[in-house]
């Protein structure tokens, strides 16, 4: 193979036909970018790179996640050829976007579908590298680069939230962007500078817009280089305890099960699309009071977690234990000193974490039970599955009240 | 391979003369100095630049909301009224609500916006109760803290009568 691609001309010269001849100088393409870029070791590089004796499905998401983010790129592009990042136009641009663009709704859902299932597959990323103790020596770099891609998908979700400007994204931004009010002291600088004002208006959605489709995709990109330079030059941990058998080449076992991982997922990202196009909710009103804001789902623990936050303690609630999760992720390598990769050899980490795991588990699914689904509003819902606190008086509330206008 | 010699005796004789290590610890300063300096006229600015909103100083407006008369004594009620404000580039229309309640000649307007986490309260006329939908915030007519999260009262705005029509000021 190599001698095939090798564009060396022969030492030894035979007398060739004129025909010959002509081939020669002209050579196949593959050749002349080989003799200038060397593209071909590093291709043979990757489709090379061993793969320890038991790695199989769990370690194609890697692959899966690095594929969802690319088309999020491509239809966040199409998205932003037909999308005006003002607050008089945003909405009608979206509605225009998802009513009147042939194929928008489709694509438009396979970007909102396709955020929530990358959610999804990087946390299950995040706990197979977790309970395999992956993040080991040497790989702690690798760790940390991938905690920091996750808070940049993170930070993509609720800038994107905001850009539909309906009445779900405003108000959810603005309970998101008054978290950052509860840091004492500067907290209310901070907010001024991520709302570019005092309320959440034109120069919020502009500067969300700027993040989401200037910043955080730059970041994303070196990030994700890195990790993925980290990944090839440690190579793949392999299982906890190592397996009978000779490393195989990733190509073409490994990458077979990645194709099939990423076809299974994207197969999901638009079925869901086309299933359950993605809602625009009325424009965001500012003077609206009944509506309900509610975050993604996948913020909704951290909402119900502000809901059991006595009077003065929110910023438990908004910082600290976000802080401290956040932290125990970034440390992680440093805090779990076990040379061991067993999980019986390191309990303590294996019970926190399995405990951290549980509690935003249980929290998210608390609030997705109570929370009112897209498109209701907040109260008549909350009574209706008569969770709230208020229940009983929000009920009332969803009357039109004598003393309104 | 004869005409490649010339050139590697020149790279090696470039070598030699690079200047000494203290001259070239210095110049590598210089360099880093230079970059500081780059590197800030760009940064400098656009980061002044980004946090211009922090030096916009709001002022009051007094806004006409609601007739005296149409809120009885002892009530609440909900008003609703229409500012134009500069929303960064654009001039708007903005609405806002506020809570007003009378009792006597005295007149107060409640932001609302819940102090917790700044979702918008409702009033409850039956239980003389605010109550927020989003993490369980209830506060009394008064505008105090009943129960849930929120960590202060009620934000006030000042409220003057005058002729029979009752202003609220506005920060915008």
């Amino acid at each position: 193979m190599a001698e095939i691609l090798t564009p060396e001309r022969p030492v030894e010269k035979t007398p060739l036909k004129p025909e010959e001849e002509l081939l020669v100088d002209r050579p196949k393409l593959s050749d002349w970018l080989e003799l200038r870029l060397g593209w071909w070791g590093f291709v043979r590089k990757n489709l090379d790179e061993p793969m320890p004796p038991g790695v199989g499905w769990w370690q194609t998401l890697g692959n899966l996640l690095m594929t969802l983010l690319m088309f999020q790129f491509i239809t966040g592009f199409a998205l932003a050829m037909f999308y005006t990042p003002s607050a008089h136009d945003a909405y009608a641009s979206v509605k225009h976007i998802t009513e009147e663009v042939a194929l928008g709704s489709f694509v438009r859902g396979l970007h909102v579908w396709g955020s929530t299932i990358i959610v999804i597959f990087t946390v299950l990323h995040i706990l197979r590298v977790f309970f395999w103790g992956s993040y080991k020596k040497p790989r702690e770099l690798t760790w940390l680069v991938g905690v920091v891609i996750f808070n940049v998908i993170l930070g993509f979700s609720f800038t994107g939230y905001l850009l539909p400007w309906d009445q779900k994204a405003y108000w959810a931004t603005v309970v998101g962007t008054r978290i950052a009010a509860t840091i004492p002291v500067v907290g209310h600088d901070l907010l001024v500078l991520i709302r570019g004002g005092e309320e959440v208006g034109a120069l919020t959605l502009t500067r969300f817009f700027a993040l989401h489709v200037m910043l955080l995709p730059a970041a994303l990109m070196g990030f994700m280089a890195l990790h993925l330079f980290l990944v090839r030059k440690h190579h793949i941990a392999g299982p906890v305890l190592p397996q009978k058998g000779k490393p195989v080449p990733f190509y073409p076992v490994q990458l077979f099960k990645d194709a099939v991982v990423v076809l299974g997922g994207m197969g999901l990202v638009v079925y869901l699309a086309l299933a359950f196009p993605p809602a625009l909710e009325a424009i965001a009103d500012p003077s609206g009071t009944d509506f309900a804001p509610r975050p993604e789902w996948y913020f909704l623990g951290l909402y119900e977690l502000l809901k059991i936050m006595p009077a003065g303690w929110e910023v438990v609630a908004t910082m600290i234990v976000p802080g401290l999760v956040s932290m125990g992720m970034l440390f992680l390598p440093w805090l779990d000193r076990s040379p061991s990769r067993h999980p019986a050899r390191r309990q303590w980490v294996i019970v926190t974490g399995c405990a951290v795991v549980l509690l935003i588990g249980i929290m998210t699914l608390k609030g997705i039970l109570e929370t009112p689904p897209p498109g209701a509003h907040g109260h008549k819902a909350a009574a209706l599955k008569g969770s709230a606190p208020s229940a009983e008086a929000v009920r009332q509330a969803a009357e039109p009240p004598a003393t309104a206008p | 391979m004869s005409n490649e010699q010339p050139v590697s005796n020149s790279l090696i004789d470039s070598i030699n003369d690079q200047p000494g290590p203290p001259r070239r610890k210095l110049l590598g300063w210089l360099v880093a100095g230079i970059n500081l300096i780059v590197g800030g006229v760009v940064l400098g600015p656009v980061l002044g630049f980004l946090g211009s909103p922090l030096g916009r100083k709001t002022k009051g407006m007094w806004v006409p909301v609601l007739g005296l008369s149409e809120i009885q004594d002892g009530q609440t009620r909900e008003a609703s009224f229409t500012m134009q404000i500069k929303d960064g580039y654009a001039l708007v229309d903005r609405k806002y609500t506020v809570f007003l309640h009378r009792s006597g000649e005295e007149v107060i307007a409640f932001d609302p916006a819940c102090t917790h986490l700044g979702c918008r309260i409702n009033w409850v006329g039956e239980k003389d109760r605010y109550f927020c939908p989003c993490h369980g915030g209830v506060f009394g007519k008064d505008g105090s803290v009943v129960s849930g999260p929120p960590p202060k009262p009620l934000e006030q705005h000042p409220v003057k009568v005058e002729n029979g029509q009752i202003f609220v000021q506005k920060n915008v």
